[in-house]
């Protein structure tokens, strides 16, 4: 299981989420930052409860109606939560004994260059077309895992969507936006 | 014996080589997921999924046999090679199979590995072929009550005996359930949580949710840790893997035992084949004990076999579980059961009636499928340890840009591109703090299953509660479900009062 060492300040490579203070070395927030997913959880079920609350139920509609299911969901997710938090605050996760290992960080750089990968290639597909977009989002994620050579990625990274073009476009017929390509091919 | 003849007519459909094609491609890229590091056959069924709608039903689920058993044959080789289990389900084989591969035993663990697959595989699609259709037949009197209580059966059992801690695996569960109400209520046709956004009123797609928290989620999660783990490397396998007879009569006992234990799993939804090969390693562990020269600790063919064949025996049941009620076990016939879902197809009793030729086809398959992986993974087993060699930036970028693919594929809107990137965020953060990812997508398959039932069952009784308890067979699953949570309890105290062992 992927451990986390939040507070080894020596490493130069402090791992942290955007809610957690700066602390000194096992501060409160070391061991604990698992508490997001308590918060993902009761977010869930906030947006849950605003549903409930808003939903336009129609008239006649038998009992129990559509908020009956998520009523008991949203009730499950929230006791959850809490019971998620006191476990997380009672018992925080291990520090690992190997003090100042940085690879018990997460590597928010290559994560957000995944991430900012992927949402290029969401926003650019219909506008700039598969191809480029695609070749986008193979170069990028390559890099973010550490491929050392970006001039030759480029040219692998066009293959490989050409490839997919031509085995789902042309073969399967599936229809993969041309974009700014328009006409050029297909 | 009507289940041979029918068997019989399924072979004619399934041999046809254009279905034997599939079957093969299936198996090939099964096998080859299986391998690569952090794949396993339920990711790759998530990610063939869209791009199958072109394929007619036939075709596609014979391919999804061979993808969903050549997961299994797979995810050891790098287990035995790399000491790093490709799934799950692998984990058990690792212990002895990595000990075997550094004494220069390779080839056979590879061996043993594939071979035990192979039985308990075949041992229990045969089970399913004679024993489906009559749970079909005891499925057909489940009214929604019934349908409520195997749901929640289902719930339970996966969310509480796979993860390490209960609290996580319910809330994974909670997660899929609130994922799954979204979108416009089939019964009364309200709008739900869809803050008016049309793109929504279908609901969120299967295909999204799978391909985020599993393939997407899982490529942000190595990008999280890929500077900061060990490179990992692997043992050469030399010459092929080949078993004399000696080792094959020591393995033999060890593969019937592991299908024996394999079997009975694929019915209950502990979600997937993690808990039987564990118990089959245990069991086998035990047993060696007792013997006059303990094979265990220096590299146990009996280690690897027992594992393997209680991994593929529990998937073969497993198919016949979602088959005949339609109750997916495991996160990979999960998937399998929203493909049957694309299709207009309902799996359950109703579906050996209405969709005869499809069934026995596909069962037909599952056989052909099987000797085929043998016959991919005996002699060629060292050619597949070659994928490892494939460098990880281009694996995982290939891997999104399939995601990508997948998801436009399904639907050619850029909202899903966006959900899914969310829901991958959603996976990562939940495979970083532990959190088990298999009833995310039991929640997700069966929520809408749940609901419904529930729903229907409350209505027709005005409102009583007491109507979800009213029949032998909800005793009966809550009985089970009970001996399940009362097991798992059990199994979690010796753990602890044996965890300096």
């Amino acid at each position: 299981m992927s451990v986390d060492a939040h507070g080894s300040p020596d490493t130069g490579e402090l791992a942290r989420t955007p809610e957690q203070p700066l602390e000194g070395r096992h501060g409160f927030w070391t061991g604990r930052s698992g508490l997001v997913v308590a918060g993902i959880l009761a977010a869930i079920g906030t947006y849950l409860v605003v549903g409930i609350v808003t939903m336009d139920v129609p008239a006649g509609a038998k009992v129990p109606g559509p908020t009956f299911f998520p009523i008991l969901i949203a009730i499950a997710v929230f006791v959850l939560a809490a019971l998620l938090a006191v476990q997380t605050l009672r018992k925080p996760e291990p520090v690992p004994p190997t003090e100042g290992n940085p690879r018990f960080h997460t590597d928010w750089k290559s994560l957000g260059l995944v991430f900012a990968s992927f949402l290029a290639f969401a926003l650019l597909l219909v506008p700039v077309g598969w191809l480029i977009s695609a070749a986008l989002l193979f170069w990028g994620v390559s890099r973010a895992l550490g491929s050392r050579r970006p001039l030759f990625d480029v040219g692998l990274a066009l293959v490989f969507s050409s490839c997919i073009q031509l085995a789902f476009g042309a073969g399967l017929g599936l229809n993969l936006p041309a974009g700014i390509l328009e006409g050029i091919y297909g | 014996m009507e289940s041979l003849s029918l068997l019989m007519e399924g072979f004619s459909q399934a041999l046809t080589p254009m279905n034997l094609l599939w079957v093969f491609v299936g198996a090939f890229l099964g096998t080859a997921v299986g391998v690569l590091p952090g794949l396993g056959s339920s990711m790759a069924v998530a990610l063939l999924l869209p791009v199958t709608f072109s394929l007619d039903p036939v075709g596609a689920f014979i391919m999804f046999a061979g993808v969903y058993f050549g997961g299994l044959f797979g995810d050891s080789t790098m287990g035995i090679l790399m000491n790093t289990p490709g799934g799950a389900t692998a984990i058990a084989t690792t212990f002895e199979g990595h000990r075997m591969a550094k004494l220069g035993r390779a080839p056979q663990a590879l061996a043993t590995s594939a071979i035990g697959a192979f039985i308990g595989g075949l041992i229990a699609t045969t089970l399913v072929v004679f024993f489906a259709p009559k749970l079909a037949d005891i499925a057909v009197m489940f009214g929604p009550a019934e349908y409520f209580a195997l749901a929640v059966f289902a719930f339970i059992a996966t969310a509480s005996v796979v993860s390490d801690s209960v609290v996580k695996g319910l809330s994974a569960l909670v997660i899929g359930l609130a994922l799954a109400v979204v979108g416009i209520d089939g019964i009364s046709g309200a709008s739900r949580f869809t803050a008016d956004m049309p793109q929504l009123f279908d609901g969120i797609s299967i295909i999204v949710i799978t391909v985020g928290v599993l393939a997407l989620g899982e490529v942000l999660h190595v990008a999280s840790r890929i500077h900061r783990d060990p490179k990992l490397s692997a043992i050469a396998v030399s010459g092929r893997p080949y078993l004399s007879k000696r080792e094959f009569r020591e393995a033999l006992p060890a593969w019937l035992r592991g299908t024996a234990f394999g079997v009975p799993f694929g019915v209950i939804p502990v979600g997937g084949a993690e808990v039987p090969t564990f118990m089959a390693y245990g069991t086998e562990r035990q047993l060696d004990r007792k013997r006059r020269d303990p094979q265990f600790g220096n590299g146990a063919i009996r280690g690897v076999a027992a594992p393997e064949a209680a991994g593929n025996a529990t998937s073969g049941t497993a198919m016949g579980a979602l088959l005949a009620l339609g109750l997916p076990t495991s996160a990979t016939a999960a998937i399998m059961l929203a493909a049957f879902q694309q299709y207009g197809l309902q799996p359950g009793p109703l579906l050996f009636e209405r969709n005869a030729d499809l069934v026995w086809a596909l069962l037909a398959s599952l056989f052909v499928g099987l000797v085929m992986l043998l016959v991919l993974n005996l002699p060629f087993a060292p050619l597949w340890a070659k994928l490892l060699l494939i460098p990880k930036p281009y694996l995982y970028a290939g891997i999104t840009v399939f995601c990508g693919l997948g998801v436009y594929a399904t639907s050619a809107a850029i909202s899903d591109l966006l959900i899914v990137l969310g829901i991958g965020v959603l996976g990562f953060v939940l495979r970083r703090y532990g959190f088990p990812l298999a009833p995310i997508m039991i929640g997700v398959v069966l929520g809408p299953l749940a609901e419904t039932s529930l729903r229907n069952a409350m209505m027709s009784s005005g409102g009583e509660v007491s109507v979800l308890v009213h029949s032998p067979v909800t005793w009966t699953l809550y009985g089970i479900l009970a001996l399940v949570l009362v097991y798992t309890v059990w199994r979690r105290i010796i753990s602890r009062t044996r965890a300096d062992v």
